[in-house]
């Protein structure tokens, strides 16, 4: 019980993951900020925001209305070009690229999480421990985004608190080709900020998550996935010692 | 199958990119290339302006719309095709002249511009193209033919 | 099959010979094969025609293709080599026709774009009608500034039932144009 009291102190900077908690627990709530929303239309005209005359909004729909729609591709790669010129207009270097690229995602990875774990079959408790979050990711969340899960998932032999997860060709990249001078930048930064934001969201503080693009030798040009990107998640040291305690616990 | 050489230009006639595939053709010096650009996109307006069909009264000749410039020129060892995509940047593709299925390759180089140069969100429209996946598709596709 | 044009240039860069042959029944999507028909609607040298639409004079036009095929020529060469043809190019409306004599005189035709290449035919212009009776005319000067004695009457008449058995024969076998060409062409030598 002590461990995540000890949480909200640790990581002070970034959201209190209680925000997102109740939206899963009373998922029937959610209609409820909606009613809101529509009445208040009349008194506050011309906010750039236009609502559909039958007041159908998005929050008025049922929740799994979309659960197996797809999304074009393209629309999705044209969106993505405007973010990274958006992103790319006050940056001083790839580093800080990456960064907001990853601040970018945080914000979806927060409410994925619990949307994702609602549609689940029978909605599990949100992940408590390591192993199952990251399947959670490198399954569900991964299926949810791309259509099929992420290629493999590995812990590094080096460092404990450091995981893999890699993914053979990225949606977000496969259309990218990054100019000599851009050296070793990898739109994956906007996906590994997702992963963050899923990680934050269930209480597992991270120091940071990371893109790394690691094209593969040999095998014809430029190997058989020139693509290949790994996403380096590593978690904070409050969230290894309360991994212990729990295995202790079992 | 010998597809020679790959030119695209764009609305304002410069040459954006450029690609031999296979050797045929004379080597031109960068240069000469521009110049080559230049001179058919102004040729290319004037052969649309030069149609017969405007001397036919106007219930009797085609659309305006449908006025075209080059899109096939011939010479004795080279085909060349030119397909202006609707916002008026330019394919050209030079193969041998007996050459089937120019209008499928072009329409699958279209694709690939579409993909990995109009959706690289570092290509800056109208410049020239620097994009190693559509140089890498573009080999892999017209290898893949030969 | 359908002629719209015809054009010479000398090596001067003077268009020296004009044609302009415009159909006489509208243009629908199903009439395919309209014909230039010789007598009234032909006009020669000179005469605009009835329906001129936009554009240019006559000069201009001549002007204008000169241009091309001469851009289009230079920019063959310099892909091709020099050894290479300039041969046609075709847009979605029109096809123009090119062929250069070794004297570089350039021979111009205009016709629709299913037309199969028509570099024999002008070939054969130059050889069978242009050189018989405009070169060999001992009344024509060797040059023609402003197309001084090339119009003359037999070669006229001959270019013009020349281009009537083209048609002919192409809209009999569209899909053999050259080699009907030939033979046609051979029987009018006889005829004349």
């Amino acid at each position: 019980m002590a461990t995540p009291h000890s949480l909200h102190h640790e990581g002070p900077q970034k959201p209190p993951p209680s925000t997102t908690l109740p939206l899963r627990q009373h998922p029937q709530q959610q209609p409820q900020p909606t009613q809101q929303t529509v009445q208040a239309l009349p008194v506050q005209p011309a906010t750039g925001l236009r609502y559909p005359s039958s007041k159908k909004t998005i929050y008025d729909r049922n929740i799994n209305r979309s659960k197996t729609a797809e999304l074009s591709r393209a629309a999705f790669a044209y969106l993505f070009i405007e973010m990274i010129g958006y992103a790319q207009r006050r940056v001083k270097g790839v580093a800080d690229l990456e960064k907001r690229l990853n601040e970018a995602g945080q914000p979806l990875g927060h409410r994925l999480l619990p949307l994702l774990l609602h549609r689940l079959p029978s909605p599990p408790p949100r992940p408590t421990r390591i192993l199952p979050l990251l399947q959670f990711i490198t399954t569900t969340l991964w299926r949810h985004l791309f259509g099929r899960p992420a290629d493999t998932l590995e812990r590094s032999a080096a460092n404990a608190a450091e995981y893999m997860i890699s993914d053979n060709e990225p949606l977000v990249s496969q259309y990218i080709s990054v100019p000599r001078e851009m050296g070793n930048f990898n739109a994956g930064a906007f996906v590994a900020g997702v992963i963050e934001g899923v990680c934050v969201g269930a209480g597992f503080e991270v120091e940071g998550v990371t893109a790394h693009g690691v094209a593969e030798q040999g095998g014809g040009e430029g190997g058989m996935w020139p693509g290949k990107t790994v996403f380096l998640i590593r978690f904070c040291a409050g969230v290894l010692e309360r991994e212990e305690g729990l295995g202790k616990g079992m | 199958m010998v597809v020679f050489a790959l030119l695209i230009i764009n609305k304002a006639g410069g040459l954006i990119y450029n690609r031999e595939f296979h050797s045929g053709l004379n080597k031109l010096s960068s240069n000469d290339l521009l110049i080559l650009a230049g001179t058919f996109h102004g040729v290319h307006a004037i052969t649309r302006s030069l149609t017969p069909h405007r001397w036919l009264p106007e219930s009797e000749s085609s659309p305006a719309g449908k006025a075209t410039g080059i899109e096939v020129l011939e010479s004795s060892t080279f085909r060349m095709q030119c397909f202006q995509t609707i916002t008026g940047t330019k394919f050209l593709l030079f193969t041998e002249p007996h050459q089937p299925n120019i209008d499928a390759i072009l329409r699958r180089i279209y694709e690939l511009y579409a993909d990995y140069v109009m959706k690289n969100p570092f290509y800056t429209v109208e410049m020239p193209i620097r994009c190693e996946k559509f140089d890498r598709g573009l080999d892999g596709f017209v290898k893949a033919k030969a | 099959m359908v002629v719209y044009s015809f054009y010479i240039f000398d090596r001067h860069t003077e268009c020296i010979y004009s044609r302009r042959w415009i159909p006489t029944r509208p243009l629908s999507a199903s009439s395919k094969t309209i014909r230039p028909q010789s007598g009234s609607s032909i006009t020669s040298n000179g005469d605009t025609g009835p329906a001129v639409r936009k554009g240019f004079s006559k000069e201009d036009d001549a002007k204008l293709i000169f241009g091309t095929v001469f851009s289009l020529r230079n920019m063959v060469r310099r892909l091709g080599g020099d050894e290479d043809h300039f041969i046609s190019y075709r847009t979605g409306e029109y096809k123009l026709h090119y062929y250069e004599t070794p004297t570089r005189m350039k021979f111009v035709m205009l016709t629709d774009t299913k037309t199969n290449n028509l570099r024999v035919v002008l070939h054969q212009i130059w050889a069978n009608l242009y050189v018989e009776f405009v070169v060999k005319n001992p009344l024509s000067p060797v040059e023609h500034p402003g197309g001084i004695g090339v119009a003359n009457e037999l070669f006229e008449m001959g270019l013009d039932s020349f281009i009537v058995r083209i048609i002919q024969s192409s809209n009999l076998s569209p899909f053999n144009t050259n080699d009907n060409t030939e033979i046609r062409f051979s029987s009018l030598n006889t005829l004349n």
